[in-house]
């Protein structure tokens, strides 16, 4: 039953959620099934430091030779990252500029329900479904690590999906923020892009080139990927990913109330 | 509240383009009102600033007494709304999107919209997106009217409509005012205006060019006429005032008078008529010379 805004927008994500699970499943189980054949690599010492310095620094190579390292580098630090900002930007900016374009939202914005309302009821949905990506991103890698004996700590899993989920948090709110402010999808995707690159950027250069290294901790990518992200500690980093994500919205909701709506 | 929408100054401009110029408009409660224009005239943008989605660039509208800025929620919650381009979520049926319109608004006795639904021969179990386009424009309608608004706004709503179900829409706008209520509808349509409607307002490149009510303007139109007279019809015909295109094919003459026709029955009088055919006042022509310019 669609009871108001933040249980429409979960039914809106519920297939594209389980697509996405589905996804997210096979990626990390097949990941951890290659763990075996990597640890039991005779010369894998040697094998890693033969990677570029650049390469080392950004995925953390050293550290390989764990299976949590392992699955540091190999999904939590790229691949994980990029799943979570194309589920997060997307759904983000269909939330009110997509519908603001296809022409729905102009009746529901009829109603009792304001504009704030109606971005914090969508808000809440979309931090939901990137809450049940991470716990399938969690589940899986628990059952990785269990099935090919990776010996990852329950904790740093937990540790490494909430920080998958406040990098779509992050991005996903600017999107939503974004659309909320113009009304157009294309912008909406395109501004949280850019930002995610240039941050993705500003992270490498800054663990290469010391004299950016300052700059490292404006990066959303070095608050959500410094320690691991499968670690052992809740980084206090984390807390800037949710109060960032907060700020876009809080920017967004008066700008959102004060403008015109654009017909279909 | 003794006024359902009062306009002051409204005008809009989107960049340099000025919309709307300047609309004083008062509508009493309790009546029909017909807003009628040429395209791009500034009918939906009086209507989107009157249903909080526009904000003005100067002037004021109250809607129910309540500002459509300041008060926007509050007057939205009180409002039923119809866009001119109805668009409902694709992948719901009516049944499940007029459900979560009526959980958003609240208070909403479904038994009024199996009612409507039924009265407009609308299946509520199909999905939006297979529904064809005046299907989906009853969906708009009954989402406008489920939750009894004192004030309903709709833009062009009869757009897709068959003749029938255009008479059924017309009863259930009657239906509205019979209960007190308000309704504010745009149309290009004369004579369905005419046919529900109490007062009309024309606009015209953003500004009135009039309000009236419907009684006022068809006393003020051209009434055509055919008398028969037991001879000759009199040649004095043509000079009384009012009297216009007059023809005469045997004993009859056809003609069209504007205003008042008495002048033109006592002079007729004496000449033993046998025969008076009064057509109802064309009002379409009265707003074709509004809209080019004429009136
Ligand atoms: N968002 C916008 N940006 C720029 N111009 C706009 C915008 N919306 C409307 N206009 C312009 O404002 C004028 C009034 O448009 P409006 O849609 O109110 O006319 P209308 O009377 O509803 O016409 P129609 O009968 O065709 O529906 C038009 O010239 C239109 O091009
Ligand atoms: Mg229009």
């Amino acid at each position: 039953m669609v009871a108001n805004v933040f249980t429409k927008t979960l039914r809106d994500q519920r297939r594209s959620l389980i697509g996405w699970s589905i996804g997210i499943t096979t990626l990390v189980l097949v990941e951890g099934a290659l763990w075996p054949s990597i640890r039991d690599m005779p010369n894998l010492d040697e094998f890693l430091s033969s990677y570029p310095d650049a390469f080392k620094k950004a995925f953390n190579v050293g550290a390989m030779t764990t299976g949590t390292g392992f699955l540091n580098a190999e999904l939590y630090t790229l691949v994980l990252p990029i799943l979570f900002l194309v589920f997060g930007i997307s759904r983000g900016a269909r939330l009110v500029a997509g519908e603001e374009e296809s022409g729905t939202l102009e009746v529901v914005l009829v109603t009792p329900v304001s504009t704030t309302r109606l971005l914090l009821g969508k808000a809440a949905g979309l931090l939901l479904g990137l809450c049940v990506l991470g716990g399938v991103t969690g589940l899986s890698t628990w059952l990785a690590s269990a099935s090919f004996s990776m010996g990852i700590e329950p904790w740093s899993i937990a540790v490494g999906s909430v920080s998958m989920v406040l990098l779509g948090l992050e991005y996903g709110f600017l999107a939503l923020a974004v659309g909320a402010v113009t009304g157009r999808r294309s912008i909406a995707i395109a501004v949280p892009s850019v930002a995610a690159v240039g941050a993705y950027v500003l992270y490498v250069a800054g663990l290469m080139v010391d004299s950016v290294s300052g700059w490292l901790p404006w990066s959303p990518f070095h608050q959500a990927l410094a320690e691991g992200p499968l670690a052992s500690g809740l980084p206090s980093r984390f807390s800037l990913l949710v109060l960032g994500a907060l700020v876009v919205i809080a920017v967004a909701a008066p700008v959102f109330a004060r403008r015109d709506i654009r017909v279909g | 509240m003794d006024v359902a929408i009062e306009t002051h100054g409204l005008t809009k401009r989107f960049g340099r383009r000025r919309a709307l110029d300047g609309i004083d408009l008062t509508i009493p409660p309790g009546q029909v009102f017909g807003y009628l224009g040429p395209n791009g005239a500034g009918k939906t943008t009086t209507i989107r600033l009157l249903a909080g989605l526009l904000r003005p660039t100067a002037g004021t509208a109250t809607v129910l007494g309540l500002d459509v800025v300041r008060e926007r929620d509050r007057m939205q919650a009180r409002l039923g709304y119809l866009p001119g381009s109805f668009v409902g979520y694709a992948d719901l049926n009516g049944e499940q999107y007029l459900r979560y319109l009526a959980n958003l608004r609240g208070g909403v006795d479904w038994n009024v919209v199996t009612s409507m639904a039924k009265r407009l021969d609308l299946d509520l179990g199909r999905r939006l997106g297979v529904l064809s386009h005046g299907n989906r424009q009853k969906v708009g309608i009954v989402q406008a009217l489920m939750h009894r608004p004192e004030l309903v706004i709709l833009d062009e709503p009869t757009t897709g409509l068959d003749p029938i179900i255009q008479q059924e829409f017309l009863g259930l706008v009657r239906d509205v005012r019979d209960a007190g209520g308000t309704v504010f509808l745009s149309s290009h349509i004369m004579s369905e205006v005419e046919a529900v409607a109490d007062h009309v307002g024309i606009i015209r490149d953003g500004s009135l060019v009039l309000v009236d009510s419907v009684e006022m303007l068809k006393r003020r139109a051209l009434r055509r006429m055919d008398l028969t007279f037991a001879g000759e019809p009199p040649q004095s015909l043509s000079a009384i005032a009012g009297v216009r295109e007059l023809t005469v094919s045997g004993s009859t003459a056809h003609l069209a008078v504007e205003g008042s026709t008495a002048e033109l029955l006592a002079a007729a009088a004496p000449h033993r008529i046998e025969q008076i055919v009064t057509h109802e006042p064309d009002l379409e022509e009265i707003f074709l010379s509004y809209y080019d310019g004429r009136g």
